[in-house]
């Protein structure tokens, strides 16, 4: 990744190194100066003479007097406790702010009123302190499944699959990462012992030497009969839209290249030479499975064909087996000779047995590998793979030395894990248990290493991202925190990771903060910030669904272009298949076969369809545009609207564009009139805001309000009145989306809200829930045009998109900088943020949209680098005795024990 | 950890791994299942959560999305002479194990000025009966009944209890503002502390039995007990002292860790007294089967291997969290569930949508018919020692009302219960027949659970 500080970049770089070298790295607020209020001023009063006049010209209309429109009433706030109620001027902040209240149809306050309002919330309701904001509280951080495995694989080499073995993690205002809303359930303490066990014996050998053991894949064994390996068959379409058979399948297809396959029906066999290192004893196992492929036309009977295979070292029969049609069954086959020292041949030969059963499939022996084992004599023993790794040279003899060494590997360890260097108790503690350990009859010193190694994983301070904050400098509200932590805070933002040893090594030597721009550009640069990208994309967007979203691509064309031969087709075939056909009459049976072939005719016919690999390119699309923007420093806009896209082969056709060759994804350039560019219209935004069937006008409408223009509609009301009290089932039936969802403008319930998100979505309605491109719809044509809510009108989603840029451009830099805000910091966004997202709006406007000013200005702010509260330790209850014991059972409230 | 080539043969069929279900396992004897040398005090804990007979009485709660289209569910009739409508047909065999429970209401899960988020709602208060704080981040339930009942039991058995579920979580958007733990957890331990279920049938079993093949699974998990019980004195150390070093909000955490802990060690005491594991002889479950209905039946056969071997008493179902949107192509239905079941009264969306329900309560039913067919260590089946509730926290997903529910509940609970019939309620909470079930299991001291009025009567 390049990162080149530009213009704007350069000038802010130097300035903050100034501020922090002065040990304050708060932003300096540019937009909003210390009005004339003067401070003590009770705020009640400050409501009374500056809000409450102006509310009551513009908003009482309909949030006072009765009338409580989303449950706002102003004129209810009447004493200092309500108009302290943060949650409404939030509110009231942001649609002022955005302009969206009062609505575009009634009278609007002058922008100096707009302006005395948005002070008064930020300087008497929410009291901010500009100069010293408020960094927030973020609540001791748990490594979600994302961030241990990423962890585990930085620390140890070892990929540990968290999403199998690990229950899923809760998550909050879109993101997975929020120290308040991850718990630790008893369950997981379970697994994540049993995972430290697991983790630690796969990667830290537990004796100085072992047996050797090696696989000897099935394609290295030569094979003269090389025609017995039939390429497989193309993917089956039905296989294919199934994201969860592709991803099998593929994965097969790739295995088999590793194997070598013989026929059931003629002679053949395979050889390898195996090089034994010295006279001894081997263990082989020969891993088989018996292969078989449908062959063409339906209804064959089963093949009842047999071989057997011999297995054989310099031609001598070690074994002998007979197999039959099996299915895919795996088998072990295992071994022990005596070998000489030098080469072998080892050999597996089939020969079919005579039958008289017809060839109904192609039965092939497949052998994946053999596994060897061997010398099985100490002398033979090998050092294992990754001893040197962790013990270096040796384990020194001298007591002393050893005591030493064993203090020194697991002092490393421990700094690594704990992701700061730990204290001398504890590191006594573990010294001692890898000493009783290591020292047991039948145990090793790796042995005992590898049981400190085992408590540091299961330990509190690797799960948990422990912060320490230094000392409070005089005159100063809030502390930093320490090096170590902020240290954590870059990597866990920039990598979902440990900090690499370089960031260690700055931290101990506390000089991280003196080089912080030059290591947070260093991380970026480097290939692990990928991580950042896909799980910030992934969720910010909503990618990672791209997966397993279920679209169901007949229904789709179906809706596109009504076809009621096939429509009436689907209902014939669906009310009949679940009966036994003995039962059907004639002329259900006419029907069902009349329906089954229009069908099956419908499904060989080619048509869009989300395989494995579209959706894995969907996906990869959204992150090499949000990656392109960081890495050439681009505008933050050009996620919106740009002219260019990240295609491969298949996802240019699914999207209608020509002259793009091969699986592999680049950047292209879009033909001037394409609809395309920017996330609204790829596809992973466009199928995960779809039902299975058809568009979702209002997913699509809620998702553009909640992710590019930070403005997530109220919730639906509950008993919200059926669509069929203005229209009747039938009108219903027949209508385009638009018609249907123009249906909420009758209602006065749906109405205000629904202004806001159906335009929106409706803007997109010319891409259909596959992500393709349509004209029509229920053969009508499409009519994207609209109006936000704001008043802005549009024809078409290029249209909108130029609005998004220009027009409101500012509040997807509010949303943005929001969204980056939660993931980095892993919390809730507060009232207290409003003055930082104040200032990266206002830098970004400044800088033209750049990615790297809001990147640097938000790991520069005071809640990235400060804390709220200063670590206990610092303060004089060093050691209170601890009584946590069963604090639970006392407070909850619904069970009452007397 | 990286996959290698396993020497065990994973058997991905669930027809051949149930049939072993009943037949195969060693099962305690009846004797055997009491811990050894009980004495005054321990006796009487021996007879919590046990049947008239002396045998296991188990208790779970299995939960479907999305509520039941009310005229297809409630049968037709009386108290005895009630017809079972098209939703619960396929129970008509179970009918004199089960009763229908109508008039039972979760009414903390109405909107009450909260707003939109019913699906949250339905399955978060469905088992706690609280209000639940509506917020995206600072997460406040109530501790839930199959965890109060699993703390007063808990040294019955292996496990206090198990955490199920078939929903696979997509992203992290949830329902209308409140955070995604009130969706996807059923079960809580406290007010703060959800108890995650566990999807991958093959972890469940497992956890369960141990790992590898059959004939090593006891001494695999009597490894895995000694390598978590060398881990306890250092780990508790370590949390104690990090405890101290934090501030309040960050101890809550800690406390969640540390708690676990304690239930780690725990289960080592159990389990040292409870002697070797038993273990099932068959082949361990591959992981997720492909096909839905073959991975609930799978799952359902994890509950059901779980209370055969009695390592558990309590247990927890979710076969899809609230608002679920599936689509069920199995059955010809390719719209989404969640989306079908705001019908807006269109026949047809009506008709597809008890479908599904139907799908579900066929894996129910097939779950009770297998419970049936399993003998208990006293002679009577699995399904008569134990209480199978089965519901939605909504009860007209079309409306999102939260009265009048959908509930089964299975089983006679060792005769405690009286099935077999069609109970109308009359507008109770749901939380009176929890207090009840509570009771039964020997919960004691327990005068109220969440909204609850008394004890539900004539169950």
């Amino acid at each position: 990744m390049t990162f080149l500080p530009s213009a704007h970049t350069a000038g802010l770089i130097p300035l903050s190194r100034r501020l922090l070298a002065a040990g304050a790295v708060s932003l300096a607020l540019s937009g909003y100066a210390t009005g004339p209020l003067p401070a003590n001023q009770p705020l009640l009063e400050s409501f009374r003479t500056d809000v409450r006049p102006v509310l009551e010209k513009y908003c009482f209309d309909c949030h006072a007097e009765g009338s409580s429109k989303g449950g706002v009433a102003f004129d209810e706030l009447d004493d200092a406790s309500k108009i302290a109620d943060h949650e409404i001027w939030l509110r009231a902040l942001k649609n002022v702010r955005m302009g969206t209240m009062p609505p575009s149809d009634e009278a609007q306050p002058t922008e100096d009123e707009q302006a005395s309002i948005l002070k008064w919330i930020k300087q008497q309701a929410f009291a901010l302190d500009e100069q010293q904001p408020d960094p927030g509280r973020v609540v001791v951080r748990r490594l979600n499944r994302v961030e241990y495995r990423n962890t585990i694989r930085d620390l140890l080499g070892v990929e540990f699959d968290t999403e199998a073995e690990f229950p899923a993690d809760d998550s909050g205002h879109g993101f997975d990462n929020l120290g308040e809303v991850l718990t630790v359930s008893p369950t997981l303490v379970e697994k994540l012992l049993d995972a430290s066990q697991k983790i630690i014996a796969s990667a830290v050998p537990a004796q100085p030497r072992e047996v050797a053991e090696r696989s000897i894949l099935g394609r290295e064994f030569n094979n003269p009969t090389a025609a017995a390996n039939p390429s497989p068959e193309p993917v089956p379409a039905a296989v294919a839209a199934n994201p969860a058979f592709a991803e099998f399948y593929e994965a097969m297809i790739k295995a088999a290249k590793d194997a070598a396959f013989l026929s059931f029906y003629e002679v053949g066999s395979v050889q390898h030479i195996l090089n034994a290192p010295m006279t001894g004893t081997y263990q082989l196992s020969w891993e088989l499975q018996t292969a078989e492929q449908r062959m063409r036309g339906e209804g064959a009977p089963p093949d009842l064909n047999r071989c057997r295979v011999r297995f054989t070292i310099d031609g001598v029969t070690q074994l002998e087996r007979e197999f039959e049609r099996s299915g895919d069954r795996n088998f072990q086959l295992p071994i022990e000779v005596a070998l000489t020292k030098g080469e072998h041949v080892l050999a597996m030969t089939v020969q079919p047995i005579a039958s008289d059963a017809p060839q109904t499939r192609q039965l092939r022996m497949r052998l994946n590998a053999v596994k060897l084992r061997g010398p099985l004599e100490k002398e033979g023993w090998v050092v294992p793979a990754r001893h040197r790794e962790f013990f270096g040279n040796g384990v020194p003899q001298d007591a002393d030395e050893r005591r030493r060494y064993t203090v020194q590997l697991i002092s490393q360890f421990a700094r690594r894990a704990f992701r700061r260097p730990a204290d001398d108790y504890t590191i006594n503690r573990l010294v001692d248990a890898a000493e009783r350990i290591g020292t047991q009859r039948g145990n090793s010193f790796e042995r005992g290493i590898s049981h400190a190694m085992v408590a540091i994983l299961a330990s509190p301070r690797f799960l948990f991202r422990e912060e320490v904050t230094e000392p409070l400098q005089p005159g100063k509200k809030y502390p930093f925190v320490d090096e170590h932590s902020l240290a954590s805070r870059l990597s866990y933002f920039l990598w979902s990771s440990m900090p690499d040893e370089e960031l260690f090594r700055l931290a101990d030597e506390g000089r991280l903060r003196q080089n912080f721009s030059a290591q947070f550009e260093r991380m970026l640069r480097d290939p692990r910030s990928s991580r950042f990208v896909a799980d910030f994309t992934g969720q910010w967007l909503q990618a990672r669904d791209v997966a397993n979203v279920v679209i169901d691509p007949l229904s789709v064309i179906l809706r596109d272009r009504p076809n009621p031969e096939l429509e009436n087709a689907r209902v014939v075939f669906r009310s009949l298949i679940e009966d036994d056909p003995i039962h059907y009459t004639p002329e259900e049976k006419i029907a069902f076969d009349h329906a089954d072939k229009l069908l099956k005719e419908e499904e060989r016919r080619p048509k869009p369809r989300l395989t494995g690999r579209l959706r894995r390119a969907m996906r990869q699309e959204t992150e090499m545009m949000f990656e392109h923007i960081i890495e050439e420093d681009r505008s933050v806009l050009e996620l919106i609207d740009t002219n260019y896209a990240f295609l491969n082969e298949e996802l240019a056709r699914h999207y209608g564009i020509e002259g793009v060759k091969g699986s592999e994804m680049r950047k292209v350039e879009l033909p001037p009139d394409s609809p395309r560019g920017g996330v609204l219209t790829s596809g992973a935004v466009l199928t995960v805001t779809s039902n299975p069937t058809r568009t979702s006008p209002v997913k699509r409408g809620v998702f553009i309000l909640d992710n590019i223009l930070g403005m997530p509609p109220a919730p639906p009301p509950p008993n919200i009145p059926g669509l069929e009290d203005v229209a009747s089932k039938d009108e219903l039936s027949r209508m385009t989306m638009r018609e249907q969802i123009n249906l909420h403008a009758k209602a006065s319930l749906c109405r205000s809200c629904h202004l806001r998100m159906d335009p929106l979505g409706l803007s997109l309605e010319n891409f259909n829930a596959l992500g393709v491109w349509r004209e029509s719809e229920q053969n009508l044509p499409v009519d994207p045009s609209g109006e936000l809510v704001t008043g802005e009108k549009f024809q078409t989603i290029t249209d909108l998109k130029r609005i998004l840029v220009t027009d409101r451009r500012r509040d997807f830099y509010y949303c943005l900088s929001e969204k980056l805000l939660i993931y980095a910091l892993g919390r809730g966004p507060e009232y207290t943020d409003t003055t930082l997202l104040d200032e990266l709006a206002d830098r970004l406007e400044a800088s033209g949209g750049r990615m790297s000013v809001l990147l640097t200005g938000l790991v520069q702010s005071a809640a990235f680098q400060q804390s709220r509260e200063s670590s206990p330790s610092f303060s004089a209850t060093a050691d209170s005795r601890l009584t946590v014991a069963d604090r639970h059972s006392t407070s909850e409230s619904n069970v009452v024990i007397p | 950890m990286k996959k290698h080539a396993s020497a065990q043969i994973p058997d991905p069929s669930r027809r051949q791994f149930l049939r072993g279900v009943g037949a195969a396992i060693a099962l305690p004897t009846f004797i055997s299942l009491l811990p050894r040398g009980l004495m005054g005090a321990e006796l009487a804990k021996a007879q919590l959560a046990t049947t008239p007979t002396g045998a296991p009485l188990r208790t779970a709660f299995l939960t479907f999305p999305n509520g039941a289209i009310p005229a297809e569910w409630w049968p037709d009739g009386g108290l005895t002479d009630f017809t079972l409508k098209s939703t619960l047909q396929p129970l008509a065999a179970m009918r004199s194990q089960l009763q229908v429970l109508g008039g039972l209401d979760q009414v903390n899960a109405k909107p009450n000025g909260d707003g939109g988020g019913d699906h949250a709602r339905g399955q978060g208060v469905f088992l706690t009966g609280v209000r639940l704080n509506k917020s995206a981040v600072d997460v406040r339930a109530g501790v839930s009944i199959d965890q109060v009942i699993a703390r007063q039991i808990a040294s019955q058995t292996r496990f206090s209890s198990l955490e199920m579920s078939c929903s696979t979580r997509n992203s992290a958007i949830c329902d209308s503002g409140y955070a995604c733990a009130y969706q996807y957890n059923v079960s809580w331990k406290s007010a703060t502390t959800p108890m995650p279920p566990e999807s991958n049938p093959r972890v469940i079993f497992e956890r369960l039995f141990g790992a590898g093949p059959h004939g090593e699974r006891a001494a695999n998990a009597q490894v895995r007990l000694l390598d978590r019980r060398s881990l306890l004195d250092f780990v508790l150390d370590d949390t104690r002292r990090m405890h101290r070093r934090l501030g309040r909000h960050d101890q809550e955490k800690l406390d969640q860790y540390l708690s676990g802990m304690r239930d780690v060690e725990q289960r080592i005491q159990q389990s040292e007294k409870f002697g070797p594991n038993v273990d099932p002889d068959r082949a361990t479950p591959a992981g997720i089967p492909a096909n839905h209905a073959e991975y609930v039946d799978l799952m359902l056969d994890m509950l059901l291997l779980a209370f055969q071997t009695d390592s558990t008493r309590v247990a927890t179902m979710m076969l899809a969290h609230d608002g679920n949107n599936r689509s069920f192509g199995e059955i010809g239905i390719s719209e989404g569930h969640h989306d079908l079941s705001h019908h807006k009264h269109d026949p047809e969306r009506v008709r597809k949508v008890a479908l599904i329900e139907r799908w579900y309560v066929e894996r129910f039913a097939g779950f009770l018919r297998r419970m049936e067919e399993t003998t208990d260590v006293d002679g009577n089946s699995l399904l008569h020692n134990s209480r199978i509730i089965f519901g939605s926290g909504n009860a007209d997903g079309n409306i999102h009302t939260h009265v009048n529910l959908p509930i089964i509940l299975a089983g006679a609970g060792g005769g405690l219960l009286t099935p077999g019939r069609y109970v109308k309620h009359d507008s109770k909470p749901l939380s009176n027949l929890f207090l009840t079930l509570a009771g039964q299991a020997g919960v004691t001291g327990l005068e109220r659970f969440g909204d609850s009025t008394g004890r539900l009567a004539n169950v």
